[in-house]
């Protein structure tokens, strides 16, 4: 296979990339630093042996290219070489170092700072796989691998999108049986839309909890062979907190993280997971929840997350009075809350509302379109900002209306009703 | 400020032990001895690196050596990161028998593979550069028998000519699992080729979504079908026959 070193000039469709230096090498093939243009990008040079059909793989990757990135949290391949010598490779962007490997999570080597990182985190991620999958991509072999986390914000990027390709087409990619649906792992379907969800769903079940969903009593086992994971991961698989089953529940002392985290999140969030991982999910007999109802659940749980006085961040039951802090126990009366069609957001100072908040047709939960804030002077006053550009129509407790213009603040107790021009959302106190 | 994530543990990770099988007998003194002594000891870090960046399993290497008898140079399987090679010296003869009894006897929960949270099958990396000089034929189908063994991924390299490549095809059960070097730079490479290679296949989940329907994957298929594409790629050509 070709070996590159410092100064090599490979020929690309669209300009030429200068090799620096190795930076590292796996089973597929080599990752070198290169320049173009004066920016530097990775650059990924394959092993033609390790690939089933190098023609069909060097084809996709065009196609990939010209379709171009369905978000921007895809490291998307950019430009693909000239074939040397019956090889070639591709580039790509450089993943920033404030970006983390997911597994870097696992391990305890990052920790997130609140539970707002890790709910963004999650978002994101929903989001980048709903946008692929909109536009008639798999992803095919999801693990904790290919995910890399700014931990402050939850901004994600995704990688290894080189094995990204249309529905319905495979390139022979063979996924680790941990992350990979049952059927994928019993071998009786290639990697798709369906099997992509199954994986997602065990990478925000433990970018949430860190255990392994499938991972309990019933898998401690000596010796975790092939057979035993095809087992485990494939025929038999059974959800840790399984409704009907509960043989496989996690083991203290080996299961820390879930059993620590598992109720301090909402139920809405736990039943989403159990569903998911139903003996009816897991074999297929009933779909597994779509990319949209889990951006639409993670928009709610982070609509219900406010400040503690104790300093950390905490979910609230929007449909009680009273909820208590996940960190300190102490008790936090519901705030204000803005109820939509879809949605109900806990009006709390620091939070912000979205465009999928004020208009039914959307899902925008990057947009921002509102902020609630708090006096000054008058720390128990709260109020909420108009940033969206445009005026909303108030309608006060006592009847009156008024234009709230973009820029200014309502105080959010003596309002009934926004009307965001179309839609309207109701303040609940 | 409180956060329920600021104390959670790292996931409870499998364990993969890697170990080296190395035969110390007189014949590889010099330049065998030396160059696998080297080489191994270079590749301890990247091993270590897969280790501490894999959320699948830890691995851990443990150290048999065989000349007129075999010899535990590790008591118990050590953390990569922890681990640091000894130099091996090389005098006596080829008691390769009792090599496969103690690793027969090792290779039980009673004794190296006693982790609670479970294990990988180990990988197996047997070195040697000639005949074994004992009774081993009893020895090597009792180390058969053995589950952990039969799972393990099972790798041999014959240090030049003198070596029984059928003795070590016996051991690894598969002669493609056998590769011989005939120089310190092949031996090198192989080496750290193969240590690497199994390592990583040997921490990880098993690679799916290939055989056929219900048919379990093997890690010691995936990992010769990856020794053959090195070796089909010309990287371990010889130019020079040393030994």
């Amino acid at each position: 296979m070709a070996k590159f070193s410092s100064g090599n000039r490979i020929p690309l469709k669209n300009g030429t990339a200068v090799v620096k230096n190795k930076l590292g090498e796996g089973g597929q093939g080599n990752v070198y630093l290169a320049e173009m243009n004066g920016c530097e990008y990775a650059l990924k040079w394959y092993h033609t042996n390790s690939l089933k059909n190098p023609a069909k793989f060097y084809d996709n990757l065009i196609n990939n290219i010209e379709q171009g990135s369905p978000s921007p949290v895809f490291i998307w391949p950019k430009d693909v070489t000239e074939i040397i010598d019956g090889e070639f490779g591709y580039i790509m962007d450089l993943i920033p170092s404030e970006y983390k490997c997911f597994s870097d999570f696992l391990l305890t080597r990052e920790k997130f700072p609140s539970v707002r990182s890790v709910v963004n985190a999650a978002l994101n991620i929903t989001n980048g796989f709903r946008e692929l999958h909109r536009r008639g991509f798999s992803y095919q072999d999801l693990n904790d691998g290919n995910f890399f986390i700014e931990p402050q914000s939850g901004a994600v990027l995704i990688c290894d999108t080189d094995n990204v390709a249309p529905y319905g087409e495979s390139l022979g990619i063979a996924g680790k049986a941990r992350y990979m649906a049952p059927e994928v792992v019993r071998n009786l379907k290639a990697p798709d839309v369906m099997t992509d969800r199954f994986s997602l769903a065990v990478i925000l079940f433990r970018l949430l909890f860190l255990d392994h969903p499938l991972e309990g009593k019933r898998t401690l086992c000596p010796c975790l062979t092939e057979e035993l994971e095809q087992k485990f991961y494939g025929k038999i698989p059974l959800f840790i907190y399984d409704k009907q089953e509960n043989s496989n529940r996690p083991v203290r002392g080996v299961h820390c993280n879930v059993i620590k985290l598992w109720d301090l999140f909402p139920g809405f969030i736990r039943e989403k997971f159990s569903c998911v991982f139903s003996q009816e999910c897991l074999h297929g007999q009933k779909p597994r929840p779509s990319d949209n109802e889990w951006q639409i659940a993670f928009t709610r749980l982070r609509d219900c997350i406010v400040k503690c006085p104790c300093g950390g961040d905490t979910f609230v039951d929007l449909n009680e009075d009273v909820s208590f802090c996940i960190n300190c126990e102490g008790k936090i009366p519901r705030p204000p809350v803005l109820i939509s069609k879809k949605y109900a957001a806990a009006l709390f100072p620091g939070n912000n509302i979205y465009r999928c908040h004020i208009d039914v047709d959307s899902d925008d939960y990057l947009h921002k379109v509102g902020e609630v804030i708090r006096s000054r002077n008058r720390p128990d006053v709260w109020g909420l900002r108009n940033t969206s550009g445009y005026d909303w129509k108030v309608t006060l407790k006592d009847g009156t209306e008024s234009i709230l213009q973009n820029g200014r603040v309502q105080i959010i107790a003596v309002a009934k009703s926004i009307d965001f021009g179309g839609c309207v959302g109701l303040i609940a106190m | 400020m409180a956060n329920i994530y600021d104390d959670v543990v790292e996931v409870a990770r499998r364990t993969m032990v890697l170990f080296f099988v190395v035969d110390t007998s007189g014949s590889m003194e010099g330049s065998k001895i030396g160059t696998l002594n080297q080489a191994i000891e270079d590749v301890i870090p990247e091993i270590s690196e897969i280790s501490q960046s894999n959320a699948d399993a830890q691995i851990k290497i443990a150290v048999l050596a065989f000349s007129n008898s075999a010899k535990w140079i590790t008591p118990k399987p050590v953390p990569a990161e922890d681990f640091s090679w000894d130099y091996l010296n090389a005098s006596g003869l080829t008691a390769f028998g009792d090599a496969c009894s103690c690793l027969n006897e090792k290779l039980s929960r009673n004794a190296f593979m006693s982790e609670i949270t479970g294990s990988f099958a180990p990988a197996i990396f047997l070195l040697s550069d000639g005949e074994p000089t004992d009774e081993y034929i009893d020895c090597l189908d009792d180390l058969w028998k053995n589950n952990w063994f039969r799972k393990a991924i099972k790798v041999a390299v014959a240090i030049g000519e003198d070596a029984n490549k059928e003795v070590l095809a016996d051991f690894t059960g598969d002669p493609d699992a056998v590769l011989t070097a005939h120089n310190p730079e092949v031996l090198r490479k192989m080496i750290r080729f193969l240590s690497v290679t199994s390592s990583q296949i040997g921490s990880k989940s098993s690679s799916v979504g290939k055989a056929n329907p219900d048919a379990a994957p093997s890690k010691q298929d995936d990992f010769i079908e990856q020794v053959q594409i090195a070796s089909n790629s010309g990287d371990f050509a010889e130019d020079e026959v040393l030994w």
